[in-house]
């Protein structure tokens, strides 16, 4: 469903995506980690047709996203590092945004908005306003937005990220679901202990270029010890101006 | 007395920085017409505008810290009341009051008018305390229309009457409105002046139509499967369905044709020149130039429609459809 062929993305001097090869199958859920910086938006935006690769080829559903533009995003999915919410309209009012500009029948967008809203926890604010609304309620109604057309690929920054844990559970399990129905998933995570139990296949990126790519049962190690071998290593200093430890 | 000075500091920083009404006001075509065209009766527009701007410049801005972090610091009962009584002095509005009183001391024509305008400032710095009743404020209970691109339209509509210049136009609209019902019958082309006034204060916003979708909007206007003449279209209805009201007790056919024509033009700086607006302040416009070709082609379609024939509608409207299928592809193509 995805794949991406010496995929390259260069800002002036700086190589965002170097060389990137990759490929996501149908049904699979691909966790795309690496440290802030590490290029995975920027790969993410070229798999959504938002940034034209450099150099390199990208293919999502057999279509080219700079050239098939609209036939994609007919397709896709996707919860945006921005979320990309109007403040002028409710959570609910974002749903039913997405049933008509996706061709979704209004039958199917109502019947399709309230099992999301209940199902994510954002029954009793249905009527606030994006700009009303806290981080995780955004978050919520983006990634809902992402899910309602029921497209063949997810692409997802950041889901998990400033969610309560029920809410980050109800949402591992309903992508598992998708999963299960035959969508791909792409998603970015800092959050490694999800990833470890969402995740089918793992792609480490750093500094633009691919340093792990396999199933989750073919990593050596925890997913958090090899990411710390492999893309960054916790460096912890001590504030000396908080004084002798008490303990 | 160090804490409350340096909130005091922070807040002028801030104050300054968000001190953006008088320049939109400068970047506008209403500013503008009546600066150059209306000379004297600009006055009466002016005493509009002013009254318009009032509202949101006389907000507290005590306001501006977020109470759960002015609850939070550890400030004495004494400190609250520092800041409660020297706060208002941060805005520029109470020191032009202040000047204007002492200004008019002893001129017992001009006091009166002070003291209302006096009143009408600490209304608007009271009224920023009470909390809205329900959770929508009226301004954004707006109806939609049939069809997929109702939610975008609603939004649409939403920014337009959160901006200064819808409420400016609708001072104008009523005031005929008042004296249509209560006072002697207008000359006739007192209407079409009054068209071009109305739609004239509505115009700058047409240059900036996608002033205040935020980052957020112009992401998820990326991410949907829409083509950029829908974007527009969407965009102009919220347009239109704000003014035509407002255009009912003027020349409503005419202000229909202006303001296809204000679109058309404005098309071009919406889409190739975006620039971010502030809620609640009246729109700063693109180039001058765009602004004078809105104000020429409005006049001149205007006053075709209102003293020749309603045929001018034709033209007008062929030529925003241009428009809309010309700078939707430059939207894609930008995007």
């Amino acid at each position: 469903m995805i794949s991406c062929r010496n995929l390259t993305r260069r800002f002036g001097d700086f190589t965002a995506v170097d060389q990137l090869n990759l490929e996501v199958d149908k049904g699979a859920i691909c966790a795309f980690l690496g440290p802030n910086g590490a290029g995975k938006s920027t790969t993410v935006k070229m798999m959504t047709g938002l940034l034209a690769p450099t150099s390199g080829e990208v293919r999502v559903c057999g279509l080219d996203p700079t050239a098939a533009g609209l036939e994609l995003k007919r397709r896709i999915g996707v919860l945006p590092e921005d979320l990309g919410l109007f403040d002028d309209l409710t959570v609910e009012e974002h749903l039913l945004l997405t049933g008509d500009i996706y061709g979704v029948s209004r039958a199917d967008t109502k019947s399709r908005t309230a099992q999301l809203l209940h199902a994510l926890s954002l029954e009793h604010g249905r009527r606030t306003f994006a700009a009303a609304c806290s981080h995780g309620m955004r978050k919520k109604t983006a990634f809902a937005m992402a899910l309602l057309p029921n497209p063949q690929v997810l692409f997802l920054d950041e889901p998990f990220e400033a969610v309560d844990p029920v809410t980050a559970k109800i949402m591992r399990e309903l992508l598992q679901s998708v999963a299960r129905h035959g969508v791909a998933v792409f998603l970015t995570s800092h959050i490694l202990s999800m990833v470890e139990r969402i995740a089918t296949q793992i792609v480490m990126i750093r500094k633009g270029k691919v340093v792990w790519n396999s199933t989750v049962g073919e990593l050596p190690q925890s997913l958090e010890d090899h990411y710390f071998d492999l893309v960054e290593t916790p460096v912890v200093e001590e504030l000396e101006w908080l004084g002798p430890s008490r303990s | 007395m160090a804490r409350p000075i340096a909130i005091l500091k922070a807040l002028g920083t801030a104050y300054r920085r968000d001190w953006t009404a008088l320049q939109s006001l400068t970047g506008n075509n209403f500013f503008l017409l009546t600066l150059f065209l209306l000379q004297q009766a600009g006055i009466f527009v002016y005493l509009i505008m002013g009254l318009v701007l009032l509202f949101p410049l006389s907000t507290d801005p005590l306001r501006k810290i977020p109470p759960s972090r002015l609850a939070l610091w550890p400030l004495t009962r004494r400190e609250h009341w520092i800041l409660r009584v020297a706060s208002p002095w941060i805005n520029p509005i109470t020191w032009i009051l202040a000047a204007g009183a002492i200004w008019t001391a002893g001129r017992t024509v001009s006091a009166g008018l002070w003291v209302v305008v006096a009143g009408l400032f600490v209304v608007a710095f009271a009224l920023s305390h009470v909390p809205t009743p329900g959770r929508t404020p009226m301004w954004r209970r707006v109806p939609g229309i049939p069809g997929a691109l109702d939610q975008l339209v609603r939004k649409n509509l939403r920014e337009i009457l959160s901006t200064l210049d819808f409420y400016c136009a609708a001072i104008l609209s009523l005031s005929v409105l008042a004296w249509r019902l209560f006072g002697p019958p207008l000359p006739r082309e007192a209407f079409m002046a009054m068209t071009v006034l109305t739609v004239g204060a509505l115009s700058s916003y047409a240059q900036c139509l996608f002033g205040l979708d935020g980052e957020g909007g112009l992401s998820r206007y990326r991410l949907l499967p829409v083509r950029g003449w829908q974007l527009l279209l969407a965009k102009d209805a919220a347009y239109l369905m704000a003014l035509l009201p407002l255009a009912l007790p003027l020349a409503p056919l005419p202000a229909l044709g202006g303001a296809l024509m204000v679109l058309a033009v404005g098309h071009a700086p919406s889409v190739e020149h975006p620039s971010e607006q502030t809620r609640w302040r009246f729109t700063m416009g693109g180039a001058l130039g765009n602004g004078v070709v809105q104000m020429i082609a409005l006049a001149m379609t205007v006053s075709s429609i209102f003293s020749m024939t309603l045929w001018f509608l034709a033209p007008a409207a062929a030529i925003w459809a241009g428009s809309v299928w010309w700078y939707g592809r430059a939207l894609e193509r930008a995007m």
